[in-house]
């Protein structure tokens, strides 16, 4: 892998779910592209589509599908338009792996720990005996931090921690180019949710990995991101690197979100933003955060386009035109 | 481990000690619970027996019946002897009464019921189950013992191979049938599903109908031809040939019920996130299936496999009567027929011994399949 190559690019990805009353927009042609070895963090608030933007690119879709378009190049090569065959075979954990949400659920209770890490790479053929195997699973644990002794037990005898770590290990063991995390941390205490950011930094300098990190908890992800983009109804309203989104948002939807994050040394209070996401089922023409927007003019009932604002800065509001 | 990387975060371990040889730990865990299981399990088998034991004497009512019975024999016995019936009243009254005294404490009814009551149950347990009063054995033997388990092989015949072909069948449609979700051989699944609300012997008596009576290309019932042929694979032939109607009737009762719940819950159990995961990881849609849905599954649906196996005992009775089929559900029906309590006792009995031994092989299996059932009660908690 050469440094600042371009290695992940999505282009217009769309993911709709069929639903009794219609099509439900949960990712509306989202393009994004993303240099090997940096970490993009997508937030937003819950249900504006940011896990369903990871099941787009890892394919993993649920029966409802009603509309999946669109292209996700990895190593220049389309994956969207592989077979799922062939996508099962050299996609799949070989080059994309994922840590999912709720990864507490995400062992198989009557597996022990160590099969599990080591299936994939069985599966794969990325390792040609068992004793290759452990070798590469003891690896993954030590880069981890999961005790060795806790490779024979059953996920049921883990903590929380314990099996979150288990199940990045489990991305890792296969050294994927990507690993896709989704809300990660979300589940765990904050002395755990901190030991597990730390591991992921560390790993993400030891390795080089490509993280695409999916959060609500922004605090935590600017710990990890060298990029960041916002997720609002299906879309991203900004993108830019993570020093100058943290520090001076642009679009309004991202101040506000800022806003909301507590911080320990300033004397502020805590924004919110009124109202709820619009309905995915049929979102509003024009800008979807227009209703919510303390910005808003007469513009905004036209759909704003994704400017570059500044280098590498994009938005998507009628503001910067 | 952990601990050596300088930046690595640290984690406590674990007392070595506790884990020193884990091989024999679980050996003792696994006999430990073994044992109590064998325990709980017989007591309540004597329970079962003994309520068998007090409900067929109608807690000691029985034993008035039977002084009455015996009182009439000994009448009858002095009106058919003139000997006797030339004595004087008092002197045959005394006589009769001396008679029925004996035979009284010839079958042991002198000593209260309650007592007698707990040898009833120490014969019943140890399977000395008596003389029948009526029945014989095709042999010709009144030995309960003989007439039950010259029995026993043709019920475990037709309940088993039936109930064992609709268990993996549907098993592997309802596999088949959670992959095709929403598709025509589901909804027609789901739409015949209501079938199964009547009883094997209700399609039985339809089938013998249509098969036997009008088209005429199956029997009407029985085991095997009369008579019966004399080369090995021709009798094995005849036997399938006169299961087919029962076992297709037993197929009619339960098949989609089956199909259609165990597709239900195979549903329910792909949403898992450790599915996700398998899918995610890249393993083989059939690696799947037997690793992240049917392996998982497995301990409720074993505990399926063995209520329903209860069940089909249960309805051994009507299906074999309409069948013809010489099982102890046959028996069972003769015995009451002709009130023949020791035959009914003992069909309890053993009855009751295969429920147990079910239940006892179902908790072994589901200790050797569910991790979370080995470890037992000091560790396993979540």
């Amino acid at each position: 892998m050469e440094k600042n190559k371009k290695i992940f690019n999505v282009k217009d990805l769309c993911l709709y779910f069929q639903t009794k009353r219609g099509p439900v927009q949960a990712v509306d042609q989202v393009s994004f592209s993303l240099v090997c070895g940096r970490t993009i963090v997508f937030v937003g608030e819950s249900g504006c589509g940011k896990t369903s933007l990871a099941r787009a690119i890892l394919r993993l879709l649920p029966r409802n599908v009603h509309t999946y378009s669109g292209k996700v190049f990895l190593n220049s090569i389309n994956i969207m338009a592989l077979k799922e065959e062939v996508f099962r075979k050299e996609i799949r954990w070989v080059k994309a792996a994922m840590v999912p949400q709720a990864a507490m659920n995400a062992l198989n209770p009557v597996i022990k720990v160590e099969e599990q890490i080591a299936e994939p790479l069985l599966v794969h053929d990325l390792v040609q005996t068992k004793d290759e195997a452990h070798k590469r699973v003891v690896e993954a644990c030590r880069l981890v931090g999961l005790p060795l002794d806790f490779l024979g037990r059953y996920p049921f005898e883990l903590s929380g921690g314990m099996r979150q770590r288990a199940a990045i290990a489990m991305a890792l063991a296969a050294k994927p180019d990507l690993v896709v995390l989704d809300e990660p941390t979300s589940a765990l205490d904050l002395l755990t949710q901190a030991n597990i950011m730390n591991v992921l930094k560390r790993i993400k300098k030891e390795t080089g990995i490509t993280f695409i990190l999916i959060t609500h908890d922004i605090g935590t992800s600017s710990e990890l991101a060298d990029d960041a983009a916002v997720m609002y109804a299906g879309q991203i309203v900004e993108k830019s690197d993570a020093a100058h989104f943290f520090t001076e948002p642009l679009h309004p939807y991202a101040e506000k979100l800022m806003a909301s994050v507590p911080t320990l040394r300033e004397d502020k209070e805590l924004d919110f933003i009124p109202g709820q996401p619009p309905s995915l089922l049929n979102p509003p023409s024009g800008c979807r955060f227009a209703d919510r927007c303390h910005k808003r003019f007469d513009k905004c009932v036209y759909e704003p386009p994704f400017l570059e604002v500044k280098k590498n800065h994009w938005v998507k509001c009628w503001l910067y035109e | 481990m952990a601990a050596e990387l300088p930046s690595g975060p640290k984690i406590p371990q674990r007392p070595a000690a506790k884990r020193e040889n884990p091989a024999l730990d679980n050996l003792l865990r696994f006999g430990k619970y073994f044992i109590t299981r064998v325990i709980s399990l017989s007591i309540t088998l004597v329970i079962a027996v003994y309520l068998t034991v007090l409900v067929a004497n109608m807690g000691g009512a029985v034993d008035q019946i039977r002084e009455g019975q015996i009182r009439e024999r000994i009448g009858l016995m002095a009106l058919a002897d003139p000997e006797i019936m030339r004595m004087p009243v008092e002197d045959r009254r005394a006589m009769e009464e001396e008679l029925v005294r004996l035979e009284m404490s010839r079958y042991g009814l002198d000593r209260p019921f309650i007592v007698r009551s707990f040898g009833y149950l120490t014969r019943a347990m140890t399977l000395n189950l008596g003389r029948a009063e009526y029945l014989t054995s095709d042999s010709g033997s009144n030995q309960v013992k003989l007439i039950i388990l010259e029995r026993l092989p043709t019920t475990l015949l037709l309940m088993m191979s039936s109930f064992l072909l609709i268990f993996f069948i549907s098993l592997y449609f309802a596999l088949y049938l959670s992959r095709h979700y929403g598709s025509f051989m589901d909804r027609a699944v789901i739409a015949l599903a209501p079938v199964s609300s009547g009883p094997a012997w209700f399609y039985g008596i339809f089938l013998i109908m249509f098969f036997a009576a009008v088209i005429g290309i199956m029997p009407f019932g029985g085991m095997v031809k009369a008579p019966p042929p004399t080369q090995w694979f021709r009798y094995a032939l005849s036997v399938l040939h006169h299961m087919t109607l029962p076992v297709i009737a037993v197929f009619c009762s339960s098949l989609f019920i089956a199909v259609y719940s165990r597709r239900t819950f195979f549903l329910i159990y792909s949403t898992e996130d450790y599915v996700e995961m398998a899918k995610a990881k890249g393993l083989s849609p059939r690696a799947i299936e037997r690793r992240y849905i049917l392996r998982p599954t497995l301990p409720p649906i074993i505990t399926q496999f063995a209520l329903a196996l209860i069940g089909q005992w249960q309805g051994a009775y009507i299906l074999e009567t309409v069948f013809n089929w010489p099982g102890l559900g046959l028996v069972m029906l003769e015995a009451i027929n002709m009130y023949d309590t020791p035959v009914i006792v003992a069909n309890s009995v053993i009855f009751g011994y295969l429920l147990a031994f079910t239940v006892f092989i179902l908790d072994i299996i589901y200790a050797i399949i569910d991790p979370r059932v080995k470890v037992g009660s000091e560790e396993g908690r979540l």
